[in-house]
């Protein structure tokens, strides 16, 4: 019984944490007035009017609602099955708990708590409100309890009523001039804030869409699918002149669109880049070259009069909280060698210049474009990681995954050999646009895996390190050989001529260099990539 | 036909034992040889292991159906019959040694697959051995005390397929002795004392690391073609760094091996990172040692036990988790803070004043701190509140001074607003240090991680406590000095109680991980390093009048300036239409897509070694596409067998 007590303490302490933290948005932002009414300001950020939100409000409500209700049944069935080891047999005369509705304590005989069933919402969460408990069985001490913790359940639920998700109105330029305005709630991803702007603008919904960001204008970044996009707006201070664009922009799932050509060549996770930058210097109008190089644990630089061993190379910037931005005329603006500038933005909070923000200038497009990518991909590799984190911690109270079976590493270093058929005669079909998640798949390091009981056997169809790339985006088809290739390539003769297994072949000549500017020319980005990367290292 | 008289030694009898004479014609098969041998001898046991060696030509005479004839023996011949398994002295990763049984007369490519099914190692094909590299013999007692583990009474029938007792293959099961040596294969070993790193070899150049890859023995012979005798000693190591299908549920030894290779390469510098990594490497090793040591059972591999306990613990949790929910420990963080008179708070605003600490009383709350000006006053409104989500948390401490700062970089639209707290004692500064950093992840107090947040930085308090006496005194975890954790590099450059913090900072970022997450951790990092996968060798382009290095990664070769280090060509194997060695002059040619033709011979290996290099790794990445668990000896032999498999 204290059991149940304390848990409703703690419930109701969760509610008041709920309002504080409500009211402690709404003193952040105050901004009940309707954004979009306001003249000058564009894009406006801020909480809406509670009253227009009933709809969405509701929903919410609903969804805290079925997650109390689970919690809630679990407690009782395992309250239920104390009392039935207590009092064993159970009352006969208590009629069984209606089906939809919840039971009290005392009437509830039910199976002991399974703990599958603990963070499954129940049919029970569907109702509105909790039945009062029946007031004809005669009272018990039980039932006292069962009436208290009702009125408990009621002065929970209107805490609840109160508790707030916290949500933006945004309004969104499209690339014909015209704006959308929709509501965004903090726990809707880009993707799914993407989805919703397919459904009102009809587009094509081809995976280029993206969102993207403008940051006092002078620079540009591409709202990755994952992120939250609540999060980086409320960061945005209330006078900015930020905007958020709808538009197409194909270098955004370049790398994945053949996933398989463009990591599993490396053992290195992340792309090997290195290359000599212009740095602005911190508050200066100088730019000062610098070779950086680009690794899984951030970006470094080979200090003056210093070799490029890796001992004595400098950190630059690590990539948790690092942002990359397009620069947009700075050679105009910082003075800067080239207009081939990104920017590292170091937390999303920060919003003007200073020594947090570190500003990059290349010498060509293509270099620029290396650069964004390769520190996208490592910072989705970072992301990785940080989510695979989170689903470790969180299994332990879900108890859905073993912490144990999550499969961190294995990035294949495996070469494909012979590698998949002709890349570029055929686009591939880009990854389903529902899921980032099918993206982050075809990462190297395999996703943890999800499964439960019965663990998976040993068969390395099954279990992903290194195998093959799960389906999103599909492979391409393996040659239609039985035989391995290799066997049947192989002449063991006694000329002692080898011959390895089919190389590739490309039907298409990869370009040099033509791809610049926003690099949307379609074409294998990350092999030439690793093509550049290669060439520059032999030019050296 | 005429008869003949052979005579062969039995290596069982004694050396100075006369060869057994029998009388024999030139169409008996080997199979009546040993017949007429072992019914000479009249000796009853099991001789079913025993073989003829015919040390002259050094090969074995295993096809037993062929006839003396057809095997070219003649009476001169000097036949030894002796057993295929002998006892072998192996070192493993981990650094120790450990005595079993391994075959003397398949290929070691065998050899090593017997090996790896006795240790419970999935996917031998990516180990091989090699000769070790000679130590000064001085500690004969060291020596006599590594030979503890041993396998040799494991009987080799017994291991098949390796079926679990306890989540230990069975053979392991027989013997508390041989539960022990499973233990050393399966659990990471102890952090090793700073001396200790710094006494072993470490290549100082690309030469010196091109010279261990001569060591390798040849797959496609056994190990009496190679000189191996009884009782040798050899190294077995990773040798192929494209790892298939690494399962932590069934790959108990393997990972601890590979992380026991990978910790090793990394103190020694055989593979280059840079400071930031070293110091993560320093963090994971120090929270693998921790968390092996606290639950040495937890890498046991039982798959369905495994699960049973993760969901009987997870539950646990949950049920920890209902019944103290935010408010409580809200409540319990107010209750410790109050215990501890006040919390003091010392704000300085961009060093505008230099002692500018004022004592404040504080308050947290969610993912936010509000100070007070006293403890009356903290029911109203506070002074200030300050939302941690997202700012940088660092530590300023030094116990000795008895000085717990943290430091606080708060993000504004400006920039980074530096803020200070002063915390009065260890107690309050190890509660305040977590709550600020899950804080900072978006984590409230009612976290599940909050009080191993606590447990850990106290731990590396307790570090900086004693590292401050040099030395590494006993083996609790209380006392470990940070240089156990850092290549000798980082000894000179710096002082452990320099080197704590650095470590910390990294270590905040692993110290939630499981064992198994960890060790994996380590794992990827260190085949994210740019090197991984190297393995160099020291050749002469054809044409080129200059020594130049040659390195083999699992996915292409790559041409090293020899004096600068720098990277001057690339292939790929993807682009390889064929390679071929030239075994007369010694000498490696390739032709790539697009008529790149290269040639080169090997001085710092044999060019067999590289010619194994190349196509083991071709043959690696065919395994992909193999549906089934069954190893292709065959295709690897072929890829990688020159003249033996002709």
């Amino acid at each position: 019984m204290e059991d149940i007590d304390a848990m409703f303490s703690d419930l109701l302490g969760e509610m008041n944490l709920l309002t504080q933290l409500q009211s402690l948005g709404q003193e952040a932002a105050p901004a009940a007035d309707p954004p979009t009414s306001t003249k000058e300001v564009n894009f406006s950020i801020g909480f809406s009017d509670l009253n227009s939100l009933n709809e969405l409000e509701d929903k919410d409500l609903d969804d805290l609602m079925s997650d109390l209700m689970a919690d809630l049944n679990a407690t009782e069935e395992k309250l239920a099955a104390e009392l039935q080891s207590l009092e064993a047999p159970p009352p006969p005369d208590l009629p069984p708990p209606p089906k939809g509705l919840i039971a009290p304590a005392a009437a509830a005989p039910t199976s002991p708590a399974s703990p599958a069933s603990v963070c499954t919402p129940s049919s029970t969460a569907t109702s509105p409100l909790p039945a009062p408990p029946p007031q004809s069985v005669k009272p018990s001490k039980e039932d006292l309890e069962a009436q208290l913790k009702a009125e408990k359940i009621k002065l929970a639920l209107e805490k609840l009523k109160e508790a707030k998700v916290k949500k933006l109105v945004v309004k969104v330029l499209m690339n014909d001039g015209s704006s959308k305005t929709l509501m965004v709630d903090e726990r809707q991803t880009v993707r799914e804030v993407l989805d919703n702007l397919f459904e009102k603008t009809h587009c094509d919904c081809n995976v280029d869409w993206s969102l993207r960001e403008t940051n006092h204008e002078l620079q540009l970044r591409t709202f990755e699918d994952h992120e939250n996009l609540v999060e980086p707006l409320s960061a945005w201070t209330r006078d900015s002149e930020n905007k958020v664009l709808f538009l197409e922009r194909g270098e955004k799932y370049e790398v994945f669109k053949n996933p398989q050509e463009n990591f599993c060549g490396t053992s290195t996770i992340v792309p090997d880049l290195e290359s000599v930058l212009h740095l602005r210097e911190d508050g200066k109008k100088s730019w000062k070259q610098r070779l950086f190089q680009l690794r899984a644990s951030g970006i470094y630089y080979v200090p003056k009069g210093k070799t490029k061993s890796s001992r004595d190379l400098v950190c630059f910037v690590q990539f948790d909280n690092i942002n990359v931005y397009y620069g947009n005329d700075f050679k105009t603006k910082y003075k800067a060698p080239t207009d081939f500038c990104f920017v590292l933005k170091q937390h999303p909070q920060i919003q003007k210049e200073s020594q947090y923000i570190k500003y990059l200038c290349c010498d060509d497009a293509w270099t620029m474009n290396l650069w964004v990518t390769g520190i996208r991909i490592a910072k989705l590799y970072e992301n990785f990681k940080t989510a695979e984190k989170k689903a470790v911690v969180s299994s332990a109270w879900t108890n859905r995954s073993t912490p144990s079976s999550s499969n961190p590493s294995t990035p294949s270093p495996t070469v494909k050999l012979p590698p998949p058929p002709p890349m570029n005669s055929l686009p591939h079909p880009p990854p389903p646009p529902a899921s980032f998640g099918g993206v982050d798949h075809s990462l190297p390091p395999p996703p943890p895996d999800p499964e439960f009981l019965p663990p998976p056997p040993p068969d390395p169809q099954v279990t992903g390190g290194g195998g093959p790339p799960p389906p999103p985006p599909p492979p391409p088809p393996p040659p239609p050989a039985s035989a391995p290739a290799p066997r049947g390539a192989l002449r063991p003769t006694g000329s002692a001529k080898k011959m390895p297994p089919a190389p590739p072949k490309r039907t298409t000549p990869v370009m040099g260099g033509g791809g610049g500017g926003g690099g949307g020319g379609g074409g294998d980005f990350m092999s030439e990539l690793m093509k550049a990367m290669q060439k520059k290292r032999s030019d050296q | 036909m005429a008869a003949w008289d052979l005579s062969v030694i039995v290596e069982d009898l004694g050396a100075d034992a006369p060869p057994i004479t029998i009388s024999v014609t030139s169409d008996l098969h080997i199979g009546g040889v040993i017949l007429k041998l072992v019914e000479k001898m009249q000796i009853k046991r099991d001789w079913s292991d025993h073989a003829l060696w015919w040390e002259q030509k050094q090969r074995w005479l295993l096809r037993t159906a062929w006839t003396l004839e057809k095997c070219e023996v003649h009476a001169d011949a000097r036949l030894i019959f002796m057993p295929q398994h002998k006892p072998l002295k192996l070192g493993l990763p981990n650094g120790l040694t450990l005595k079993l049984r391994a075959c003397f007369s398949n290929p070691v490519f065998q050899t090593v697959m017997g090996i790896c099914r006795l240790l419970n190692i999935r996917r031998p094909e990516e180990l091989s051995l090699l000769r070790p590299v000679e130590e000064k013999k001085k500690k004969k007692d060291k020596d006599l005390s590594e030979d503890i583990y041993d396998l040799t009474e494991v009987p080799l029938s017994s291991v098949s397929r390796p079926c679990l007792y306890n989540g230990m293959p069975a053979h392991f099961a027989d013997s508390d002795k041989l539960e022990a040596v499973y233990k050393m294969l399966s659990v990471t070993q102890p952090l090793p004392a700073p001396e200790v790193i710094a006494k072993q070899y470490r290549p100082a150049s690309v030469v010196d690391k091109a010279h261990i890859n001569g060591r390798w023995l040849d797959s496609s012979r056994c190990l009496m073609q190679q000189g191996i005798k009884e009782n040798d000693r050899i190294w077995l190591r990773f040798k192929f760094f494209s790892f298939y299908d690494i399962d932590p549920k069934y790959d108990v030894v393997r990972v601890t091996q590979l992380y026991e290779q990978a910790r090793w390469a990394v103190l020694l510098e055989d593979i280059d990172c840079t400071e930031e990594e070293m110091m993560l490497f320093g963090a994971l090793q120090y929270h693998i040692s921790k968390v092996s040591q606290s639950e040495p059972q937890m890498l046991c591999s039982s798959a369905a036990l495994d699960d049973l306990e993760t969901a009987l613990q997870s539950l646990e949790v949950k049920m920890e988790g209902e019944s103290s929910s935010a408010s409580e420990l809200l409540v319990r963080m107010m209750a410790t803070s109050l215990s501890s008179t006040k919390c003091v708070y010392f704000f300085r605003p961009k060093r505008l004043t230099l002692k500018g600490y004022k004592q404040y009383w504080f308050k947290f709350q969610d993912t936010s701190i509000s100070y007070f000006k006293s403890k009356e006053e903290s029911i109203g409104e506070p002074i200030q509140q300050i939302n941690l989500k997202g700012c940088e948390v660092a530590p300023d401490v030094n116990v000795a001074a008895q000085k717990f700062l943290i430091k606080l970089l708060i993000p504004a639209p400006e920039g980074m607003n530096e803020v200070y707290l002063r915390c009065e004692n260890e107690q309050q500064y190890a509660q305040w240090m977590a709550a600020c950093r899950l804080a900072s992840k978006g984590k409230s107090l009612a976290d599940s991680t909050f009080q191993s947040e606590i447990d850990s930085i106290r731990s590396f308090l307790a570090m900086q406590k004693t590292n401050g006496s040099q030395g590494h005194a006993d083996a609790s975890d209380e006392s470990i000095n940070p240089h156990s954790l850092v290549s000798p590099r980082y000894h000179k450059k710096y002082k452990p109680k320099q080197l704590t913090p650095r470590i910390l900072d990294a270590y905040q970022n692993v110290a939630q991980l499981s064992l198994t997450d960890a060790l994996m951790r380590f794992l990827q990092i260190w085949q994210a390093l740019p090197d991984f996968g190297l393995s160099y060798v020291v050749v002469r382009f054809k044409g080129s009048r200059k020594d130049e290095v040659l390195g083999i990664a699992p996915n292409r070769l790559i041409r090293i300036d020899l004096a600068v280090g720098d990277v001057i060509k690339t292939w790929r194997y993807n682009n390889m239409k064929q390679w071929n060695v030239n075994w007369d002059i010694k000498q490696v040619a390739i032709e790539f897509e697009g008529n790149v033709n290269i040639a080169f011979s090997c001085l710092t290996a044999d060019c067999k070694i590289v010619h194994e290099f190349i196509g083991g790794y071709i043959f690696m990445s065919t395994r992909s596409r193999e549906k089934s668990e069954v190893l292709n000896e065959e295709l690897f032999h072929k890829l990688t067998g020159g003249h033996e498999a002709l």
